[in-house]
């Protein structure tokens, strides 16, 4: 069906044109935009499909089932796609209005578009490495593509830690294989559920390590201050907003569905270690002063919310777990995009970010939470939901104090640190839309906990139909 | 046959995680190599059977060896290359730019680097930063 594969033929036939062409001119951007914007259509539309049909399938090549790669696009895959393309389209309007001092910038955010929308949209284990792999190397030339040697050198720490998560998920996979004898996650879970505990919890422990190093939980979180903090704005933006949602993912996709009774058993230390994450992430932005450095320790405190949801577990939790992810990775977008721009309505915009960070409506951020103590209320963790509360507060005050430093200062002062005057039209329109966006999913709600509903009922068919 | 090749992926994954911890950038490199190579022969581990080629047409009831595996290992190895090549590439010009592969000089330069940015970064107060600023003094000087 087109619609699955559309968007991969698209952003892969125009990654290859670009990649020879110089990204520094204005067309070659401007041509990176139309691709990605073409694939967000495309998965906007697949995405409605989704929702109304239920999951769509496709056998590459028109092989027989078993035998042919299946592409498998189900409302958790569905929504991180149009997620993650949408947040990469938003930083790339942005780059290209900024002005792309890289030759490869435009190709590798193309790339790393294809391996995101690969990703989210295969139904099987290989190709979910080989599409992951994809998008993580476009994203670690796209670190180093400036060429300074503060930017190179925190892509050789992005890439050395990253690449140990991905061989160790690549074990995984192989650990996964000997033990099911398939590839096609439909049938792996079926088949992980007859696992012996001892060879299913080693596999749940090699996938929560893989992942975790990807999302920057807390024990494998060190190179991701340096990076975001390096990063140009609209880079950072992509990390945060569509990069990061690779673990947050592959958390519910190999944790949710596949090894479902593994997460239930570990319930304990999920809540454990997001409540580490939580109070580190905090304790450290509060220490900060720079604002995307405070950003990137905040990113380490909320991945821990999302595994505080999948500790508390059930529809309940998984769909918590979902919908905070969506609100984080607008949030964060938002705020990296935001962060380097000045003039009235800008400051505006990373005041909507603010706001929904720390959580107060009608911004999308406060749905987010919303979700979490729902799902700790319901689930009655108590102590989950202390955390849930002190993690709130400390967001509060870093939050507001990078508002307070960042914008409540006398003008020349500022302008000393970032000179450059108001935005441009386009700097400003791409954060912009992500802030409407916020503000649009505070206001209405219902498309955000719908997305979280459809992805936790997903899992749960994925699962097997228990 | 399991256990030769378990000892083998043991052996590298060691030597692989002894390289990565140094403080050169072409040993870490080439430990990450040796991990990726330590997960290409786990997958070739995953489906050590016997059996005849998987080529059609099949010849007499024997079983078939699993082919899979192979196609998977043969598509590692390409991944694998792809970033011990991008790993190298940023080594180069991590080398260029600050004529060190030891990651020891390269965190002690960096480190200066943005002890001089503090230099000028001001203070959390905006108002009493302006005098501050004005009067000129180095604030992040040596205590």
């Amino acid at each position: 069906m087109m619609l699955i594969a559309g968007p991969l033929l698209v952003l892969w036939i125009a990654g290859l044109a670009l990649v020879v062409m110089d990204g520094r001119r204005r067309a070659v951007g401007v041509a990176a935009i139309v691709a990605v914007a073409v694939a967000f259509a495309l998965q906007a539309v697949l995405l409605g499909r989704v929702v109304t049909d239920g999951a769509q399938d496709l056998v590459a090549g028109g092989w027989a089932a078993d035998v042919g790669i299946r592409l498998r696009v189900d409302a958790l895959g569905a929504v991180f796609a149009v997620l993650s393309t949408g947040i990469v389209l938003a930083s790339l309007v942005q780059a290209v209005a900024t002005g792309v001092r890289s030759r490869t910038l435009p190709a590798l955010t193309v790339f790393l578009t294809l391996g995101l929308s690969g990703l989210f949209a295969t139904g099987d284990v290989f190709s979910f490495y080989v599409f992951f792999e994809l998008a993580m190397i476009a994203a670690y030339a796209l670190t180093a593509a400036a060429g300074t040697a503060r930017e190179v050198s925190a892509a050789f720490l992005f890439a050395i830690v990253n690449l140990v998560g991905s061989f160790l998920f690549l074990i995984g996979i192989a650990l996964l294989y000997r033990a099911t004898g398939t590839l096609e996650m439909v049938a792996v879970a079926e088949a992980a559920g007859r696992l012996e505990a001892t060879t299913a919890i080693l596999l749940a422990i090699t996938f929560f390590v893989a992942f975790g190093t990807k999302l920057g939980l807390f024990p494998f979180h060190f190179w991701l201050p340096t990076l975001y903090a390096t990063a140009s704005p609209p880079v950072a933006a992509i990390f945060a907003g569509a990069l990061a949602n690779i673990g947050a993912y592959g958390l519910l996709r190999f944790g949710g569905a596949i090894l479902p009774k593994e997460l239930a058993l570990s319930a304990t230390a999920l809540i454990v270690i997001g409540t580490v994450s939580i109070a580190y992430g905090a304790i450290q932005a509060i220490g900060r002063r720079d604002t995307r450095e405070v950003l990137a320790y905040s990113s380490i405190g909320h991945v821990g919310y999302i595994l505080i949801a999948l500790g508390l577990g059930g529809p309940i939790g998984l769909s918590a777990a979902v919908a905070f992810s969506i609100a984080n990775s607008l949030n964060k977008a938002l705020l990296f995009l935001s962060s380097e721009l000045r003039g009235r309505l800008t400051a505006f915009i990373f005041l909507v970010g603010v706001l929904s960070v720390a959580g107060v409506p009608p911004t999308a951020g406060f749905f987010g939470k919303a979700a979490l103590f729902d799902a700790g209320v319901r689930a009655e963790d108590w102590v989950a939901v202390a955390m849930l509360f002190v993690g709130g507060a400390l967001s509060f005050v870093y939050i507001f104090q990078i508002y307070q430093h960042d914008r409540w200062r006398p003008r020349e002062e500022r302008e000393r640190e970032t000179p450059r005057g108001t935005a441009g039209v386009g700097q400003r329109l791409a954060a912009g839309a992500v802030a409407l966006v916020v503000i649009v999913l505070g206001l209405w709600p219902q498309p955000l906990l719908a997305a979280g509903r459809d992805a936790a009922d997903a899992i749960v068919i994925a699962r097997g139909g228990e | 046959m399991n256990l030769v090749f378990a000892i083998a992926i043991g052996a590298i994954f060691g030597a692989g995680v002894y390289l990565l911890l140094q403080a050169d950038l072409l040993r870490v490199v080439t430990g990450l190599a040796l991990i990726a190579n330590a997960a290409n022969l786990t997958l070739m581990a995953s489906g050590l059977s016997r059996g005849q080629s998987p080529i059609l047409p099949l010849t007499g009831d024997e079983p078939v060896s699993d082919p899979l595996v192979q196609a998977m290992t043969l598509t590692a190895i390409v991944i694998g290359f792809a970033t011990t090549a991008l790993l190298l590439a940023l080594a180069v010009v991590l080398y260029r730019r600050r004529h060190s592969v030891d990651l020891d000089d390269l965190s002690r330069e960096e480190a200066a680097a943005s002890a001089r940015d503090e230099t000028e970064e001001p203070a959390l107060d905006p108002w009493r930063d302006v005098e501050l600023v004005e009067s000129d003094e180095p604030e992040g000087a040596p205590r």
